[in-house]
């Protein structure tokens, strides 16, 4: 369907986002390309959760929410192009805390293929064993497959939350601060990870740590309260801030 | 903004509340009316067997409570599942099912009671079978409108207790639960069957354990009464009391052993 190479994944304009009356997105215009990692830095509360949400309309549930502006996703308009649920098996997204279902790894893993309506096993397990040796998982839960995943480390927990949204097979991948709750070391087996995928899914990365957007992003936009005040290539907007607010916050005197 | 919309929410709970408060005022009167009635009217016994009271409305508690038990889950899955929680409906059903679960289980015994005598006065009772050949016998058992008392008052009992707690149980399943199938593109049916079910069915079975506890202990008080009008005059004292002692002694064994598995299971799975 795509021809045009240069044709963006996801194209948001004029997004204005409201829970009961406090407005928390003003006026938001980007774009992502397709096959590239685009970070979204800025302190608490600067509305980089919302929006990363919006764009896999996780916010149905939320009551009392409101939004005007478009979101386009491969040109169609979000709010009309399909189903949710279709449109979340193409956009898959990975949260903060890892939260794995009262299953075995397998199950977790084949998840997505399950409800997808997925039954034969053998297909079950090449998707299972693909996935899981993406994240570099695969030689460390090879036996214990069949257990629960209480039992890992919440690094390998993450990694294995990533591995079961990419069996989904989605074209994006929206990670919201996969880092928040890790150790240093798990950090940078997640960021290793999620350069090694770039080339084959475009992800959107929201995070609050500044160095870590550095070091994995090649588009980067800073938020401020709710403002997408800089958004551009990742070395630029690090080295060469336009933005008095982005300036203040990439060299750590704001937020 | 924010203090204005605090307070249209204020008035609209003062309006659920009062609605309420009407509603049960209203339903006081008819129960006034029939206690007075009884003192008026003279009631002939006849005597049934105590057992097989006690079996019939074991038999309805169970029946009716099922019914109702299921009537409530259903309901509650609705409310919580698919109606949003601004919905002013949701939020009526709920201001009641917060009151009706409030009422001591001894009230509702009060209302079946006076219910139950404001009919048995209009009843055609007979003392003996031989002087019945011209009159139509109905049976205790059978007579419907009772029946349907006793039904009604169960229903208005287990409901909303099982409403509650199920509300209760399925809130129980966390939101990023939701959210992580949700985000894998599960609908939301299959999370529902998926995960929120799976989770919350221990609970909820306990909720349903607790209601029938409720239902029990006016099946008791009930029991009881029926057992007190229909011995009056051919059976001696002690033997009334012991009836009607060992009918609520079974019923509150069985009201109390149900309320211990609810406790049981739910600090279990508190955690």
């Amino acid at each position: 369907m795509l021809t045009d190479e240069k044709q963006p994944v996801l194209r948001i304009r004029n997004l204005n986002i409201w829970y009961d009356d406090k407005q928390l997105l003003r006026d938001l215009s980007f774009e992502v390309q397709q096959k590239q990692v685009t970070a979204f830095i800025g302190p608490a509360n600067s509305g980089k959760s919302t929006l990363v949400r919006c764009i896999n309309r996780l916010n149905d549930f939320t009551p009392n929410f409101r939004s005007t502006g478009e979101i386009l996703f491969k040109g169609i308009h979000l709010h009309e192009a399909t189903d949710p649920t279709s449109l979340r098996k193409q956009i898959g997204m990975v949260f903060r805390k890892p939260t794995l279902f009262r299953c075995s790894i397998y199950e977790n893993v084949a998840y997505g293929a399950r409800i997808s309506g997925v039954n034969q096993s053998e297909h079950l397990d090449t998707i299972v064993e693909t996935n899981l040796q993406k994240t570099g998982l695969w030689a460390e839960v090879e036996n214990i497959l069949e257990e629960t995943p209480e039992q890992l480390a919440t690094g390998q927990q993450q990694r294995l939350c990533i591995a079961r949204a990419l069996a989904v097979e989605p074209e994006v991948l929206i990670f919201d601060e996969p880092c928040g709750e890790l150790d240093p070391i798990e950090t940078v087996k997640i960021e290793t990870l999620v350069r090694d995928l770039a080339g084959d899914y475009t992800l959107i990365f929201a995070t609050n740590k500044r160095r870590q957007a550095a070091r994995v992003s090649d588009v980067a936009g800073f938020l401020y309260s709710g403002e997408l005040v800089e958004f551009g290539a990742t070395e630029r907007l690090f080295t060469n801030p336009q933005d008095d607010r982005t300036e203040q916050y990439v060299t750590g005197r704001l937020g | 903004m924010n203090s204005m919309s605090t307070r249209a929410e204020r008035r609209q709970e003062f309006v659920l509340h009062s609605t309420s408060f009407i509603i049960f005022g209203i339903a006081i009167i008819p129960i006034l009316n029939a206690l007075k009635k009884t003192e008026a009217t003279h009631i002939q016994v006849v005597s049934p067997n105590a057992l097989s009271i006690l079996l019939n409305d074991l038999y309805i508690v169970l029946s009716v409570g099922l019914l109702a038990i299921l009537l409530g889950i259903v309901c509650a899955f609705y409310l919580e599942e698919w109606l949003p929680k601004t919905n002013w409906g949701r939020r009526w059903i709920e201001s009641h099912v917060a009151i009706l679960t409030g009422i001591p289980s001894v009230l509702y015994g009060i209302l079946a009671i006076s219910i139950f005598l404001s009919y048995a006065g209009t009843l055609k009772v007979i003392d003996d079978v031989p002087s019945a050949q011209n009159t139509e016998v109905i049976p205790f058992q059978r007579h419907t409108t009772l029946f349907l008392g006793e039904v009604l008052i169960f229903i208005l009992m287990v409901m909303p207790v099982t409403i509650k707690t199920t509300q209760e149980a399925l809130r129980s399943v966390v939101t990023p639960v939701r959210e992580a199938a949700y985000a894998l593109g599960a609908s939301q049916w299959q999370v529902l069957m998926r995960h929120v079910v799976p989770i919350a069915f221990i609970r909820i079975l306990a909720g349903g354990c607790r209601a029938m506890a409720r239902a029990f202990a006016t099946a008791a008080l009930l029991i009881g009464t029926y057992i007190w009008h229909y011995t009056t005059e051919t059976d001696g004292m002690s033997n009334r009391f012991l009836l009607f002692l060992g009918a609520a002694l079974v019923l509150s064994v069985c009201s109390s052993t149900l309320v211990e598995i609810y406790n049981s299971i739910y600090n279990s799975n508190s955690a």
